[in-house]
């Protein structure tokens, strides 16, 4: 039997039971759609978290509060009064949001922050002017464009002074930043920056997500760290209460994190291709018994056991990676309306599509190959005595 | 085209082993039509199983269309299955997932020829079957006698010089297995060798050599119809 044959044979023996063959290959496509959308919303997720950190700087410290330490607006004077080394100290509260203009909008991570962030030495204007201290004075509902979101909102036109939406309140533009370029997540070319108060206010809250410390030297910085360590470690009686680590650190353990939460996703999609798999075997076994006496006639007429054996398996197989096919039409769907629906970023991968086609092959190969054999081993006479 | 010498064949089963076939020896000529009868339980199924390669024997020799196949693989036998014989069974056996052409096309698949000829051939020799307007009909839309007939050009569309039949009006009525006799009688004239296995004496009587066996031996010769003789070299 040629190979063309062989497909042709193993199409029509799925064609000829199509919803059977649907409801097996479920488990392969949500499988495989699985893997596509987790790895997207973990990377998404990762991305970010990872915005704001880069292109800080290498003396600038972060102090980040743990799960459930409160950590408010009075902190900034306190890292201040007891850390005579620090240079600056700024206050961030993280968040995000949807900027609109007229009918176009775009989701954009939002920091509340103060004019001493410009201090940290990471910025640069491209026109008007960052936060000043009287937009936090008198709360003035003020936002600084990343390069990007200025880009994207405003094509080349300059945009100070225009005004855009933003959590609900009008915002008056009043400056953009020039772009840093792409680093490992989302930079600040994709942010925008308004004055913490108005920030706090519009999100209900007194807490902050992080105090960035910038040190004049990398030998202040590390003095810096060590003593904030020590004071907070002292007042909250755990280290991991509030974490004090440089730009590297966090971008270190950032990086590690984002792995591991891709891979724990990824892994537990490929748990279910695996069920998906075991799914086929369980119908290639019935279908094998079910077509005995299909086996005996073959073998009767001139199939060698090789010819039924590579019947099966391709049948397995354009089960598999039909399935693998339309879990990747489901992902791609999914990673668009995971945005939406979940309102968290995805970042779709095309080496997920990869891994998730080699892995619905492998499923098909593994799986099906001992159903193939096993219909391979029937005797054709007890093939063709078989009743039914 | 057959000739056999004691061939032998035990079934293993609980309590010891079965012989199914005693030291079996004969011969039948090219261009017979033979029978083989018995009753059930004679061996003759048995024994057609071994003709056709789909079982190996435990002992004794067979040459088949002038070769020694007495030793002959899985592989070996399923390429002279294709090549040289042609099976009909009691109960059909037609795919059923499979049109009638589909299923007449079965063998020349296995002989890897291109799907527009053997798509032509298998369409011929079911038009020489009279079924040429059936022949994108599944089995369960045919007759008795069709399906039979739609399974004899699937055993025909190879062109093997051996027919082996299981039986082949067991499953029809009295009528309709009179017309595939009369098929296969006609295939007959044509110069190929059939083989016919059943226990009726009525199917017997329509062939040239008779093999009678009882209790897995072969009973000596009988006269068949028109006073033919098989040869018994036991």
């Amino acid at each position: 039997m040629t190979w063309a044959d062989s497909l042709r044979t193993a199409w029509a023996g799925m064609w000829s039971s199509k919803l059977r063959a649907l409801l097996t290959m479920l488990g392969v496509i949500i499988g495989v759609a699985a893997v596509i959308t987790l790895v997207a919303i973990g990377n998404g997720a990762s991305q970010a978290v990872a915005s704001r950190i880069e292109t800080l700087g290498t003396n600038v410290l972060f102090v980040t509060p743990g799960p459930g330490t409160p950590f408010t607006t009075r902190q900034v004077a306190y890292i201040r009064d007891n850390t005579p080394v620090a240079r600056v100290v700024v206050p961030l509260l993280n968040s995000g949001g949807q900027l609109s203009v007229g009918t176009s909008t775009l989701p954009a991570p939002v920091v509340g922050t103060t004019p001493g962030y410009q201090a940290l030495g990471a910025i640069h204007l491209a026109a008007g002017r960052f936060l000043a201290p009287a937009d936090i004075t008198f709360n003035r509902d003020a936002v600084v464009l990343g390069a990007n979101v200025s880009q994207a909102l405003f094509g080349a036109g300059n945009p100070v002074g225009a005004h855009v939406s933003l959590l609900g309140q009008r915002f008056t533009v009043v400056g953009v930043l020039q772009p840093v370029g792409q680093g490992p997540g989302v930079s600040q070319d994709n942010s925008v920056f308004i004055p913490l108060p108005v920030a706090q206010f519009l999100l209900s809250t007194q807490n902050l997500s992080a105090v960035l410390v910038g040190a004049s030297s990398p030998t202040a910085a590390s003095q810096a760290q060590d003593l904030l360590t020590n004071l907070y470690t002292n007042r909250f009686g755990s280290a991991s209460s509030v974490t004090v680590a440089s730009e590297d650190q966090v971008l270190a353990t950032l990086s590690a994190t984002r792995a591991t939460f891709t891979n724990l996703l990824a892994g537990t999609a490929l748990i279910s291709l695996v069920v998906g798999g075991i799914g086929i075997m369980n119908i290639m076994l019935v279908s094998v018994t079910e077509r005995t006496r299909e086996i005996g006639v073959r073998r009767a007429v001139g199939a060698v056991p090789e010819d039924v054996v590579l019947q099966f398996l391709l049948e397995a197989m354009v089960m598999s990676l039909t399935g693998g096919a339309l879990g990747v039409g489901v992902g791609l769907v999914l990673v668009h309306l995971a945005p939406l629906i979940l309102k968290t970023p995805a970042v779709f991968t095309p080496s997920a599509v990869v891994l998730a086609f080699v892995f619905s092959t492998l499923v098909g190969l593994v799986f099906g190959m001992y159903p193939a054999v096993k219909a391979s081993h029937l005797h054709p006479i007890d093939a063709l005595r078989h009743s039914g | 085209m057959i000739r056999v010498e004691h061939l032998t064949k035990d079934y293993p089963m609980a309590g010891g082993t079965v012989r199914a076939l005693h030291e079996v020896s004969f011969e039948i000529p090219t261009g017979s039509l033979a029978a083989i009868m018995g009753q059930s339980g004679s061996g003759k199924t048995t024994l057609l199983n071994l003709l056709g390669g789909l079982d190996g024997p435990t002992a004794g020799r067979y040459w088949l269309n002038g070769r020694d196949v007495s030793d002959f693989g899985v592989v070996e036998w399923s390429r002279e299955r294709n090549r040289t014989i042609g099976f009909v069974f009691q109960a059909f056996n037609l795919l059923p997932s499979m049109s009638a052409l589909g299923n007449v096309e079965l063998p020349l698949v296995y002989r890897r020829v291109a799907p527009r000829q053997r798509r032509q051939r298998a369409q011929a020799v079911l038009e020489t079957m009279g079924l040429a307007n059936r022949s994108h009909h599944r089995p369960t839309e045919l007759s008795g006698g069709q399906q039979q007939r739609v399974a004899i050009a699937r055993a025909l569309v190879g062109d093997p010089p051996l027919l082996l039949a299981d039986e082949p009006t067991g499953n029809l009525d009295a009528e309709t297995g009179q017309e595939i006799l009369d098929l296969l009688a006609a295939l007959h004239r044509q110069g190929r060798t059939i083989v016919i296995v059943t226990h009726s004496a009525e199917v017997a009587a329509r062939c040239e050599v008779v093999l009678q066996m009882r209790d897995g031996r072969m009973l000596p010769a009988t006269a068949g119809a028109d006073g033919g003789v098989a040869h018994d070299l036991g």
